[in-house]
Protein backbone atom coordinates (compact mmCIF):
# COMPACT_ATOMS: atom_id res chain seq x y z
CA UNK A 1 0.00 0.00 0.00
CA UNK A 2 2.75 2.27 0.93
CA UNK A 3 4.89 1.58 -1.90
CA UNK A 4 1.72 2.45 -4.34
CA UNK A 5 1.95 6.04 -2.51
CA UNK A 6 5.64 6.26 -2.99
CA UNK A 7 5.37 5.29 -6.69
CA UNK A 8 2.66 7.37 -6.86
CA UNK A 9 4.14 10.54 -5.70
CA UNK A 10 7.26 10.08 -7.42
CA UNK A 11 5.18 10.05 -10.71
CA UNK A 12 3.70 13.31 -10.10
CA UNK A 13 7.26 14.63 -9.10
CA UNK A 14 8.61 13.38 -12.25
CA UNK A 15 5.06 15.20 -14.20
CA UNK A 16 5.61 18.22 -12.51
CA UNK A 17 9.40 18.75 -13.14
CA UNK A 18 8.52 17.98 -16.85
CA UNK A 19 5.69 20.57 -17.15
CA UNK A 20 7.71 23.03 -15.26
CA UNK A 21 10.10 22.68 -17.28
CA UNK A 22 8.56 22.87 -20.49
CA UNK A 23 6.57 25.60 -19.13
CA UNK A 24 9.62 27.81 -18.58
CA UNK A 25 11.25 26.83 -22.04
CA UNK A 26 7.88 28.60 -23.22
CA UNK A 27 7.77 31.38 -21.64
CA UNK A 28 11.32 32.40 -20.94
CA UNK A 29 12.07 33.84 -24.88
CA UNK A 30 9.50 36.95 -24.33
CA UNK A 31 10.63 36.99 -20.88
CA UNK A 32 14.66 37.42 -22.41
CA UNK A 33 13.37 39.63 -24.83
CA UNK A 34 11.93 42.20 -21.78
CA UNK A 35 14.60 41.63 -19.94
CA UNK A 36 17.35 42.14 -22.75
CA UNK A 37 15.37 45.10 -24.52
CA UNK A 38 16.84 47.15 -20.54
CA UNK A 39 20.00 46.37 -21.19
CA UNK A 40 22.38 48.60 -22.69
CA UNK A 41 24.18 47.96 -26.30
CA UNK A 42 27.52 46.91 -24.76
CA UNK A 43 25.67 44.79 -22.48
CA UNK A 44 23.43 42.93 -24.22
CA UNK A 45 25.73 40.35 -26.22
CA UNK A 46 28.23 40.65 -23.98
CA UNK A 47 30.88 37.43 -22.86
CA UNK A 48 30.15 36.34 -20.11
CA UNK A 49 26.82 37.00 -20.16
CA UNK A 50 25.06 38.95 -17.88
CA UNK A 51 21.34 37.96 -17.16
CA UNK A 52 20.20 40.93 -15.41
CA UNK A 53 21.07 43.99 -17.16
CA UNK A 54 23.64 45.51 -15.00
CA UNK A 55 22.14 49.03 -15.86
CA UNK A 56 18.23 49.29 -16.25
CA UNK A 57 17.86 51.19 -19.22
CA UNK A 58 14.62 52.56 -20.10
CA UNK A 59 15.50 54.43 -23.15
CA UNK A 60 15.65 51.97 -25.92
CA UNK A 61 11.62 52.67 -25.56
CA UNK A 62 12.64 56.05 -26.11
CA UNK A 63 14.92 56.29 -28.89
CA UNK A 64 12.53 53.56 -31.11
CA UNK A 65 9.87 56.57 -31.12
CA UNK A 66 12.42 59.57 -31.25
CA UNK A 67 15.92 58.45 -32.87
CA UNK A 68 15.21 57.25 -35.75
CA UNK A 69 13.48 59.70 -38.37
CA UNK A 70 12.47 57.20 -41.29
CA UNK A 71 10.83 55.24 -38.68
CA UNK A 72 7.44 56.50 -37.26
CA UNK A 73 6.31 53.83 -34.97
CA UNK A 74 3.30 55.88 -33.67
CA UNK A 75 1.68 56.01 -36.84
CA UNK A 76 2.83 52.08 -37.83
CA UNK A 77 1.05 51.56 -34.09
CA UNK A 78 -2.05 53.49 -35.07
CA UNK A 79 -2.22 51.80 -38.63
CA UNK A 80 -2.27 48.62 -37.17
CA UNK A 81 -5.07 49.14 -35.21
CA UNK A 82 -6.92 50.81 -37.65
CA UNK A 83 -6.25 47.71 -40.01
CA UNK A 84 -6.89 45.04 -37.14
CA UNK A 85 -10.21 46.52 -35.51
CA UNK A 86 -11.52 47.05 -38.92
CA UNK A 87 -10.37 43.74 -40.63
CA UNK A 88 -12.20 42.13 -37.16
CA UNK A 89 -15.40 43.87 -37.49
CA UNK A 90 -15.67 43.27 -41.40
CA UNK A 91 -15.03 39.29 -40.78
CA UNK A 92 -17.39 39.51 -37.58
CA UNK A 93 -20.13 40.77 -40.18
CA UNK A 94 -19.10 38.48 -42.58
CA UNK A 95 -18.99 35.27 -40.70
CA UNK A 96 -22.24 36.11 -38.82
CA UNK A 97 -24.24 36.92 -41.80
CA UNK A 98 -23.16 34.13 -43.97
CA UNK A 99 -23.29 31.40 -41.08
CA UNK A 100 -26.68 32.70 -40.22
CA UNK A 101 -27.60 32.26 -43.65
CA UNK A 102 -26.49 28.84 -44.02
CA UNK A 103 -27.37 27.37 -40.64
CA UNK A 104 -30.72 28.81 -40.64
CA UNK A 105 -32.32 29.01 -43.78
CA UNK A 106 -32.58 25.82 -46.62
CA UNK A 107 -33.00 27.65 -49.86
CA UNK A 108 -31.85 25.84 -52.96
CA UNK A 109 -28.09 25.64 -53.47
CA UNK A 110 -27.09 26.37 -49.64
CA UNK A 111 -24.60 23.16 -49.71
CA UNK A 112 -23.27 24.18 -53.00
CA UNK A 113 -22.19 27.97 -51.70
CA UNK A 114 -21.06 26.85 -48.47
CA UNK A 115 -18.67 24.31 -50.22
CA UNK A 116 -17.89 26.71 -52.45
CA UNK A 117 -16.83 29.49 -49.48
CA UNK A 118 -15.38 26.56 -47.39
CA UNK A 119 -13.01 25.36 -50.63
CA UNK A 120 -11.13 28.80 -50.28
CA UNK A 121 -9.56 27.14 -47.10
CA UNK A 122 -7.79 25.07 -49.59
CA UNK A 123 -6.62 28.88 -50.96
CA UNK A 124 -3.27 29.42 -49.05
CA UNK A 125 -2.95 33.28 -48.97
CA UNK A 126 0.74 33.39 -50.59
CA UNK A 127 -0.53 31.42 -53.22
CA UNK A 128 -3.44 34.43 -54.45
CA UNK A 129 -0.46 37.01 -53.14
CA UNK A 130 0.20 38.00 -57.09
CA UNK A 131 -2.92 38.24 -58.63
CA UNK A 132 -4.68 39.52 -55.62
CA UNK A 133 -2.30 42.40 -55.65
CA UNK A 134 -3.07 42.97 -59.41
CA UNK A 135 -6.15 42.74 -58.70
CA UNK A 136 -6.31 45.28 -56.16
CA UNK A 137 -3.67 47.73 -57.90
CA UNK A 138 -6.36 47.84 -60.60
CA UNK A 139 -8.85 48.74 -58.09
CA UNK A 140 -7.02 51.69 -57.31
CA UNK A 141 -6.50 50.34 -53.53
CA UNK A 142 -2.56 49.86 -53.28
CA UNK A 143 -1.08 51.79 -50.39
CA UNK A 144 -4.74 52.15 -49.03
CA UNK A 145 -5.87 50.51 -45.59
CA UNK A 146 -9.07 49.48 -47.66
CA UNK A 147 -6.54 47.41 -49.93
CA UNK A 148 -5.62 46.04 -46.53
CA UNK A 149 -8.69 45.47 -44.63
CA UNK A 150 -10.74 43.87 -47.82
CA UNK A 151 -8.63 40.81 -48.18
CA UNK A 152 -7.56 39.81 -44.48
CA UNK A 153 -11.39 40.20 -43.32
CA UNK A 154 -11.84 36.98 -45.41
CA UNK A 155 -11.76 33.93 -43.43
CA UNK A 156 -13.44 30.30 -44.17
CA UNK A 157 -12.65 29.29 -40.67
CA UNK A 158 -14.69 32.39 -38.98
CA UNK A 159 -17.75 31.17 -41.68
CA UNK A 160 -17.61 27.74 -40.80
CA UNK A 161 -17.17 28.45 -36.89
CA UNK A 162 -20.92 30.65 -36.76
CA UNK A 163 -22.53 28.05 -39.05
CA UNK A 164 -21.86 25.97 -36.40
CA UNK A 165 -22.99 28.14 -33.82
CA UNK A 166 -25.85 28.73 -35.13
CA UNK A 167 -26.91 25.34 -36.14
CA UNK A 168 -27.01 24.78 -32.03
CA UNK A 169 -29.59 27.98 -31.56
CA UNK A 170 -32.56 25.91 -31.73
CA UNK A 171 -35.14 27.17 -34.17
CA UNK A 172 -37.73 27.59 -31.69
CA UNK A 173 -36.89 30.93 -30.86
CA UNK A 174 -36.74 32.15 -34.51
CA UNK A 175 -40.03 30.79 -35.23
CA UNK A 176 -41.38 32.53 -32.19
CA UNK A 177 -40.13 35.59 -33.45
CA UNK A 178 -41.83 35.27 -36.59
CA UNK A 179 -44.85 34.60 -35.18
CA UNK A 180 -45.14 37.52 -33.21
CA UNK A 181 -44.54 39.71 -36.48
CA UNK A 182 -40.65 40.39 -36.49
CA UNK A 183 -39.17 40.18 -39.40
CA UNK A 184 -35.86 38.45 -40.91
CA UNK A 185 -33.66 40.88 -40.18
CA UNK A 186 -34.80 41.95 -36.88
CA UNK A 187 -34.87 38.18 -35.77
CA UNK A 188 -31.25 38.25 -36.81
CA UNK A 189 -29.88 41.20 -35.26
CA UNK A 190 -32.23 41.30 -31.64
CA UNK A 191 -32.51 37.26 -31.17
CA UNK A 192 -29.82 35.83 -33.06
CA UNK A 193 -26.60 37.84 -32.67
CA UNK A 194 -26.82 38.43 -28.62
CA UNK A 195 -26.98 34.72 -28.22
CA UNK A 196 -23.41 34.68 -30.63
CA UNK A 197 -21.65 36.57 -28.16
CA UNK A 198 -19.03 33.78 -27.29
CA UNK A 199 -18.72 32.51 -30.32
CA UNK A 200 -18.09 35.99 -31.92
CA UNK A 201 -15.71 37.46 -29.19
CA UNK A 202 -14.06 33.76 -30.25
CA UNK A 203 -14.17 34.95 -33.49
CA UNK A 204 -12.69 38.21 -32.32
CA UNK A 205 -9.17 37.25 -30.84
CA UNK A 206 -8.90 34.49 -33.56
CA UNK A 207 -8.40 36.94 -36.28
CA UNK A 208 -7.04 40.00 -34.64
CA UNK A 209 -4.14 37.65 -33.87
CA UNK A 210 -4.22 36.61 -37.69
CA UNK A 211 -4.68 39.91 -38.78
CA UNK A 212 -2.49 42.19 -36.29
CA UNK A 213 0.49 39.52 -37.88
CA UNK A 214 0.49 39.66 -41.37
CA UNK A 215 3.61 40.60 -42.71
CA UNK A 216 3.83 40.20 -46.63
CA UNK A 217 0.41 41.63 -47.86
CA UNK A 218 1.86 44.53 -46.24
CA UNK A 219 4.82 44.65 -47.44
CA UNK A 220 3.70 44.01 -50.80
CA UNK A 221 0.88 46.24 -50.82
CA UNK A 222 2.43 49.33 -48.62
CA UNK A 223 5.00 51.34 -50.02
CA UNK A 224 4.34 55.15 -48.50
CA UNK A 225 5.30 55.70 -45.27
CA UNK A 226 2.17 56.57 -44.20
CA UNK A 227 0.34 53.56 -44.31
CA UNK A 228 2.79 51.07 -43.28
CA UNK A 229 1.47 48.28 -40.53
CA UNK A 230 3.61 47.82 -37.05
CA UNK A 231 4.72 44.13 -37.90
CA UNK A 232 6.11 45.59 -41.91
CA UNK A 233 7.48 48.75 -39.72
CA UNK A 234 9.40 46.14 -37.55
CA UNK A 235 10.52 44.03 -40.03
CA UNK A 236 12.37 46.76 -42.35
CA UNK A 237 13.74 48.33 -38.89
CA UNK A 238 15.52 45.26 -38.67
CA UNK A 239 16.59 44.93 -42.08
CA UNK A 240 17.19 48.37 -43.26
CA UNK A 241 19.65 49.88 -40.20
CA UNK A 242 22.48 48.53 -38.73
CA UNK A 243 19.83 48.64 -35.88
CA UNK A 244 21.02 48.03 -32.13
CA UNK A 245 19.51 44.90 -30.83
CA UNK A 246 18.10 46.59 -27.49
CA UNK A 247 15.61 48.59 -29.95
CA UNK A 248 14.48 46.01 -32.10
CA UNK A 249 13.75 44.39 -28.60
CA UNK A 250 11.99 47.05 -27.36
CA UNK A 251 9.89 47.42 -30.77
CA UNK A 252 8.92 43.61 -30.51
CA UNK A 253 7.66 44.31 -26.66
CA UNK A 254 5.48 46.75 -27.87
CA UNK A 255 3.83 44.57 -30.78
CA UNK A 256 3.50 41.65 -28.15
CA UNK A 257 1.80 44.16 -25.54
CA UNK A 258 -2.21 44.36 -27.32
CA UNK A 259 -2.73 40.63 -27.75
CA UNK A 260 -1.35 39.41 -25.06
CA UNK A 261 -3.42 42.18 -23.41
CA UNK A 262 -5.96 40.84 -25.47
CA UNK A 263 -5.39 37.24 -24.39
CA UNK A 264 -5.28 38.02 -20.95
CA UNK A 265 -8.65 39.22 -21.22
CA UNK A 266 -10.33 36.47 -23.79
CA UNK A 267 -7.59 33.55 -23.16
CA UNK A 268 -11.23 31.60 -22.36
CA UNK A 269 -13.01 32.45 -25.64
CA UNK A 270 -9.65 31.89 -27.56
CA UNK A 271 -9.72 28.19 -26.68
CA UNK A 272 -12.86 27.96 -27.45
CA UNK A 273 -12.63 29.30 -30.67
CA UNK A 274 -9.75 26.99 -31.66
CA UNK A 275 -11.92 24.32 -29.66
CA UNK A 276 -15.16 25.55 -32.38
CA UNK A 277 -13.21 25.89 -35.66
CA UNK A 278 -11.19 22.73 -34.77
CA UNK A 279 -12.76 20.12 -33.52
CA UNK A 280 -15.86 18.59 -34.93
CA UNK A 281 -14.32 15.55 -36.45
CA UNK B 1 -51.19 23.67 -47.83
CA UNK B 2 -50.08 24.43 -50.96
CA UNK B 3 -50.06 28.09 -49.52
CA UNK B 4 -47.93 27.41 -47.04
CA UNK B 5 -45.42 25.47 -48.73
CA UNK B 6 -44.82 28.51 -50.68
CA UNK B 7 -44.53 30.99 -48.06
CA UNK B 8 -42.14 28.78 -46.26
CA UNK B 9 -39.82 28.82 -49.55
CA UNK B 10 -40.22 32.55 -50.25
CA UNK B 11 -39.23 32.92 -46.16
CA UNK B 12 -35.96 30.60 -46.45
CA UNK B 13 -35.16 32.71 -49.64
CA UNK B 14 -33.43 35.40 -47.60
CA UNK B 15 -30.76 33.04 -46.90
CA UNK B 16 -29.41 34.39 -49.86
CA UNK B 17 -29.41 37.80 -49.05
CA UNK B 18 -27.79 36.71 -45.80
CA UNK B 19 -25.18 34.95 -47.61
CA UNK B 20 -24.77 37.61 -50.68
CA UNK B 21 -22.04 39.50 -49.13
CA UNK B 22 -19.46 37.12 -48.50
CA UNK B 23 -20.16 35.40 -51.40
CA UNK B 24 -19.57 38.57 -53.87
CA UNK B 25 -16.37 39.67 -51.29
CA UNK B 26 -14.57 35.67 -51.45
CA UNK B 27 -15.60 35.57 -54.78
CA UNK B 28 -13.62 38.69 -55.92
CA UNK B 29 -10.97 38.37 -53.34
CA UNK B 30 -10.46 34.57 -53.23
CA UNK B 31 -11.60 32.73 -55.78
CA UNK B 32 -10.81 34.84 -58.79
CA UNK B 33 -7.22 35.46 -57.91
CA UNK B 34 -6.63 31.47 -57.88
CA UNK B 35 -8.16 31.48 -60.97
CA UNK B 36 -6.26 34.62 -62.59
CA UNK B 37 -3.26 32.69 -60.97
CA UNK B 38 -3.53 30.23 -63.59
CA UNK B 39 -3.89 32.39 -66.27
CA UNK B 40 -1.39 34.45 -65.72
CA UNK B 41 0.97 31.98 -65.63
CA UNK B 42 0.72 31.68 -69.73
CA UNK B 43 2.13 34.66 -69.76
CA UNK B 44 5.31 37.46 -69.24
CA UNK B 45 4.07 40.07 -67.92
CA UNK B 46 6.17 43.17 -65.43
CA UNK B 47 2.88 44.83 -64.98
CA UNK B 48 4.17 47.60 -66.90
CA UNK B 49 4.74 46.57 -70.84
CA UNK B 50 1.59 44.69 -72.38
CA UNK B 51 1.11 40.79 -71.31
CA UNK B 52 2.53 38.83 -73.58
CA UNK B 53 1.27 35.20 -73.93
CA UNK B 54 4.25 32.78 -73.87
CA UNK B 55 1.83 29.92 -73.48
CA UNK B 56 3.41 26.80 -71.35
CA UNK B 57 6.85 28.23 -71.07
CA UNK B 58 7.25 29.21 -67.54
CA UNK B 59 6.50 25.90 -66.92
CA UNK B 60 9.62 24.96 -69.11
CA UNK B 61 11.55 27.08 -67.64
CA UNK B 62 10.35 26.13 -64.15
CA UNK B 63 11.15 22.55 -64.49
CA UNK B 64 15.05 23.49 -65.16
CA UNK B 65 15.19 26.32 -62.18
CA UNK B 66 17.49 24.96 -59.71
CA UNK B 67 16.53 27.91 -57.72
CA UNK B 68 12.52 27.17 -57.92
CA UNK B 69 13.52 23.18 -57.08
CA UNK B 70 15.65 24.11 -54.05
CA UNK B 71 12.87 26.48 -52.56
CA UNK B 72 10.23 23.50 -53.61
CA UNK B 73 12.62 20.96 -51.53
CA UNK B 74 13.10 23.19 -48.88
CA UNK B 75 9.52 24.15 -48.35
CA UNK B 76 8.90 20.52 -48.38
CA UNK B 77 11.86 19.85 -45.44
CA UNK B 78 10.95 22.76 -43.91
CA UNK B 79 6.95 21.42 -43.13
CA UNK B 80 7.32 17.77 -43.30
CA UNK B 81 10.27 18.51 -39.75
CA UNK B 82 8.01 21.10 -38.73
CA UNK B 83 4.50 19.50 -38.57
CA UNK B 84 5.76 15.97 -37.23
CA UNK B 85 7.50 17.83 -34.30
CA UNK B 86 4.43 20.35 -33.78
CA UNK B 87 1.89 17.20 -33.54
CA UNK B 88 4.01 15.32 -31.73
CA UNK B 89 4.84 17.86 -29.08
CA UNK B 90 1.43 19.26 -29.06
CA UNK B 91 0.20 15.20 -28.40
CA UNK B 92 2.53 14.73 -25.90
CA UNK B 93 2.03 18.29 -24.06
CA UNK B 94 -2.04 17.89 -24.50
CA UNK B 95 -1.67 14.23 -22.68
CA UNK B 96 0.70 15.74 -19.83
CA UNK B 97 -1.52 18.45 -18.77
CA UNK B 98 -4.43 15.54 -19.01
CA UNK B 99 -2.73 13.67 -16.20
CA UNK B 100 -4.59 13.57 -13.33
CA UNK B 101 -1.89 13.91 -11.40
CA UNK B 102 -1.22 17.37 -12.46
CA UNK B 103 -3.33 20.26 -10.79
CA UNK B 104 -3.41 24.08 -12.02
CA UNK B 105 -4.08 22.94 -15.69
CA UNK B 106 -4.70 26.32 -16.83
CA UNK B 107 -1.70 27.84 -15.81
CA UNK B 108 0.34 25.50 -17.36
CA UNK B 109 -1.43 25.32 -20.49
CA UNK B 110 -1.11 29.32 -20.79
CA UNK B 111 2.22 29.05 -20.35
CA UNK B 112 3.05 26.82 -23.18
CA UNK B 113 0.26 28.85 -25.48
CA UNK B 114 2.15 32.37 -24.84
CA UNK B 115 3.98 32.13 -27.74
CA UNK B 116 0.65 31.74 -30.02
CA UNK B 117 -0.12 35.18 -28.97
CA UNK B 118 3.08 37.07 -29.33
CA UNK B 119 3.59 38.61 -32.63
CA UNK B 120 5.37 36.91 -35.16
CA UNK B 121 7.61 39.26 -35.97
CA UNK B 122 9.03 40.17 -32.32
CA UNK B 123 9.78 36.12 -32.35
CA UNK B 124 11.57 36.46 -35.47
CA UNK B 125 13.61 39.04 -33.44
CA UNK B 126 14.11 37.61 -30.47
CA UNK B 127 15.18 34.16 -31.56
CA UNK B 128 17.39 35.84 -34.06
CA UNK B 129 18.85 37.74 -31.53
CA UNK B 130 19.37 34.48 -28.99
CA UNK B 131 21.04 32.55 -32.14
CA UNK B 132 23.92 35.29 -32.55
CA UNK B 133 27.06 33.54 -31.50
CA UNK B 134 27.11 35.08 -28.15
CA UNK B 135 23.84 34.74 -27.44
CA UNK B 136 21.83 33.00 -25.06
CA UNK B 137 21.49 29.55 -27.00
CA UNK B 138 24.90 29.14 -28.06
CA UNK B 139 26.28 30.12 -24.46
CA UNK B 140 24.11 28.03 -22.67
CA UNK B 141 24.59 25.19 -25.17
CA UNK B 142 28.45 25.33 -24.61
CA UNK B 143 27.93 25.56 -20.86
CA UNK B 144 25.52 22.19 -21.22
CA UNK B 145 27.04 20.24 -23.81
CA UNK B 146 30.57 21.95 -24.57
CA UNK B 147 29.54 22.89 -28.51
CA UNK B 148 26.99 25.18 -30.18
CA UNK B 149 26.95 24.79 -34.37
CA UNK B 150 27.09 28.25 -35.64
CA UNK B 151 22.89 28.55 -36.27
CA UNK B 152 22.38 31.11 -38.75
CA UNK B 153 25.68 31.14 -40.49
CA UNK B 154 26.05 27.18 -41.59
CA UNK B 155 23.73 26.38 -44.21
CA UNK B 156 23.03 22.69 -42.36
CA UNK B 157 21.84 24.12 -39.52
CA UNK B 158 20.07 27.45 -40.50
CA UNK B 159 16.78 25.47 -41.58
CA UNK B 160 16.95 23.92 -38.30
CA UNK B 161 16.97 27.12 -36.58
CA UNK B 162 13.69 28.15 -38.42
CA UNK B 163 11.92 25.42 -37.36
CA UNK B 164 13.19 25.28 -33.66
CA UNK B 165 11.49 28.96 -33.89
CA UNK B 166 8.33 27.66 -36.01
CA UNK B 167 7.50 24.93 -33.49
CA UNK B 168 8.20 26.52 -30.36
CA UNK B 169 5.52 29.40 -31.85
CA UNK B 170 3.38 26.91 -32.78
CA UNK B 171 2.86 23.86 -30.72
CA UNK B 172 0.83 25.98 -27.97
CA UNK B 173 -2.15 26.16 -30.37
CA UNK B 174 -1.95 22.42 -31.49
CA UNK B 175 -1.98 21.63 -27.74
CA UNK B 176 -5.58 22.87 -27.58
CA UNK B 177 -6.59 21.09 -30.21
CA UNK B 178 -5.64 17.73 -28.96
CA UNK B 179 -6.77 19.18 -25.23
CA UNK B 180 -10.07 19.23 -26.56
CA UNK B 181 -10.07 16.26 -28.24
CA UNK B 182 -8.87 14.35 -25.30
CA UNK B 183 -11.80 15.69 -23.29
CA UNK B 184 -14.55 14.37 -26.12
CA UNK B 185 -12.83 10.64 -24.97
CA UNK B 186 -15.60 9.28 -22.78
CA UNK B 187 -14.14 8.05 -19.64
CA UNK B 188 -16.13 5.62 -19.38
CA UNK B 189 -13.45 3.47 -21.62
CA UNK B 190 -11.08 4.32 -19.19
CA UNK B 191 -12.44 2.75 -16.60
CA UNK B 192 -13.27 0.06 -18.72
CA UNK B 193 -9.66 0.01 -19.57
CA UNK B 194 -8.66 -0.12 -16.15
CA UNK B 195 -10.95 -2.42 -14.69
CA UNK B 196 -9.12 -4.89 -17.30
CA UNK B 197 -6.01 -3.56 -15.84
CA UNK B 198 -4.53 -1.76 -18.84
CA UNK B 199 -1.87 0.70 -17.60
CA UNK B 200 -0.95 3.78 -18.56
CA UNK B 201 0.42 3.21 -22.33
CA UNK B 202 -2.06 0.32 -22.99
CA UNK B 203 -4.43 2.89 -22.17
CA UNK B 204 -2.72 5.44 -23.98
CA UNK B 205 -2.31 3.32 -27.15
CA UNK B 206 -5.09 1.55 -27.23
CA UNK B 207 -7.89 4.28 -26.48
CA UNK B 208 -6.72 7.25 -26.47
CA UNK B 209 -4.81 7.03 -30.25
CA UNK B 210 -7.64 5.62 -32.06
CA UNK B 211 -10.07 7.79 -30.66
CA UNK B 212 -8.32 10.82 -31.28
CA UNK B 213 -7.66 9.84 -35.27
CA UNK B 214 -10.28 12.60 -36.90
CA UNK B 215 -8.52 15.09 -34.26
CA UNK B 216 -5.25 14.06 -35.58
CA UNK B 217 -5.89 13.70 -39.48
CA UNK B 218 -7.29 17.65 -38.90
CA UNK B 219 -4.80 19.18 -37.28
CA UNK B 220 -2.21 17.74 -39.44
CA UNK B 221 -3.48 18.29 -42.62
CA UNK B 222 -4.30 22.44 -41.49
CA UNK B 223 -0.70 21.83 -39.93
CA UNK B 224 0.81 21.57 -43.05
CA UNK B 225 -1.23 24.43 -44.68
CA UNK B 226 -0.15 26.87 -42.71
CA UNK B 227 3.20 25.36 -42.43
CA UNK B 228 3.86 25.14 -46.18
CA UNK B 229 2.74 29.27 -46.54
CA UNK B 230 5.16 30.67 -43.56
CA UNK B 231 7.02 33.22 -44.55
CA UNK B 232 7.16 35.64 -41.78
CA UNK B 233 10.41 33.36 -39.70
CA UNK B 234 11.78 32.82 -42.90
CA UNK B 235 11.89 36.94 -43.67
CA UNK B 236 13.22 38.00 -40.46
CA UNK B 237 15.41 35.44 -39.49
CA UNK B 238 17.43 34.63 -42.59
CA UNK B 239 15.83 36.58 -45.19
CA UNK B 240 16.56 33.33 -47.14
CA UNK B 241 19.92 32.59 -46.12
CA UNK B 242 22.88 31.85 -45.92
CA UNK B 243 23.22 30.65 -49.54
CA UNK B 244 19.33 29.73 -49.84
CA UNK B 245 18.96 26.74 -47.04
CA UNK B 246 15.89 28.56 -45.75
CA UNK B 247 14.79 30.30 -49.19
CA UNK B 248 11.09 28.52 -49.05
CA UNK B 249 8.49 29.04 -51.53
CA UNK B 250 6.68 32.23 -50.47
CA UNK B 251 10.10 34.13 -50.14
CA UNK B 252 10.61 33.11 -53.49
CA UNK B 253 7.18 34.11 -55.05
CA UNK B 254 7.76 37.00 -53.05
CA UNK B 255 11.05 37.74 -54.61
CA UNK B 256 10.26 37.00 -58.43
CA UNK B 257 6.96 38.99 -58.41
CA UNK B 258 7.93 41.90 -56.28
CA UNK B 259 11.54 42.63 -56.62
CA UNK B 260 11.93 41.09 -59.92
CA UNK B 261 8.64 41.88 -61.37
CA UNK B 262 8.23 38.50 -63.08
CA UNK B 263 4.67 38.45 -62.61
CA UNK B 264 3.80 35.51 -64.82
CA UNK B 265 6.83 33.37 -64.08
CA UNK B 266 5.73 33.93 -60.13
CA UNK B 267 2.17 33.13 -61.09
CA UNK B 268 3.10 29.92 -62.48
CA UNK B 269 5.49 29.04 -58.74
CA UNK B 270 1.84 30.09 -57.04
CA UNK B 271 0.23 27.50 -59.34
CA UNK B 272 2.89 24.81 -58.42
CA UNK B 273 2.81 25.65 -54.95
CA UNK B 274 -1.46 25.55 -55.10
CA UNK B 275 -1.43 22.24 -56.87
CA UNK B 276 0.84 21.06 -54.14
CA UNK B 277 -1.17 21.60 -51.22
CA UNK B 278 -4.75 21.13 -53.37
CA UNK B 279 -4.37 17.14 -52.27
CA UNK B 280 -4.16 17.60 -48.44
CA UNK B 281 -6.73 20.37 -48.47
CA UNK B 282 -9.08 18.17 -50.10
CA UNK B 283 -8.71 16.28 -47.34
CA UNK B 284 -9.26 19.02 -45.29
CA UNK B 285 -12.43 19.96 -46.58
CA UNK B 286 -13.74 16.72 -46.45
CA UNK B 287 -13.46 16.37 -42.97
CA UNK B 288 -14.77 19.68 -42.25
CA UNK B 289 -17.88 18.33 -44.52
CA UNK B 290 -18.01 15.51 -42.41
CA UNK B 291 -17.64 17.25 -39.47
CA UNK B 292 -20.61 19.73 -40.26
CA UNK B 293 -22.99 17.52 -40.70
CA UNK B 294 -22.51 16.00 -37.72
CA UNK B 295 -23.60 19.06 -35.83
Amino acid sequence: MSSVRVTKRTQSTILYLVVASVGIIFVFPFFWMVLSSFKLNKDILAVPLRFFPPVWNWNSYVRVFTAYPDFNFPRYILNSFIVTISAVLLCLFFSATSGYGFAKYRFKGNNFFFTLVLATIMIPFQAIVVPLFILVRQMGLQNSYAGLIIPESLTAFGVFMMRQFFYSVPDEFIESARIDGANEYAIFTRISMPMANTALLALVIFHAQWVWNLLIWPLILISTPEKVVLAQGIALFKGGYNTPYPEQLAAGVIACLPLVILYIFLSKYFVQGITMTGLKG
Amino acid sequence: MRKASYSVTRLQRHGYIFILPTLVFFSLFLIYPIISAFRLSLFEWNLLAPKEFVGLQNFIKMAGDSRLLNSYLRTIHFSAVSVAAINLLAFVFAVMLGSRLLRFKNFWQSLIFLPVVLSIVAVGVVWEFMYQGTGLIPIVLREIIGVSPDWLTDTRVAPYAVIITYVWRSVGYYMVIYIAGLLGVPESYYEAARIDGAGFWAQLFYITIPSLRNTFTLAIVSCVIFTFGQFSIQYVITQGGPSRSTEVLSLLIFREAFRLSKFGYSSGISVIFFLTLLIFSLIQLRLFKSGAVGA
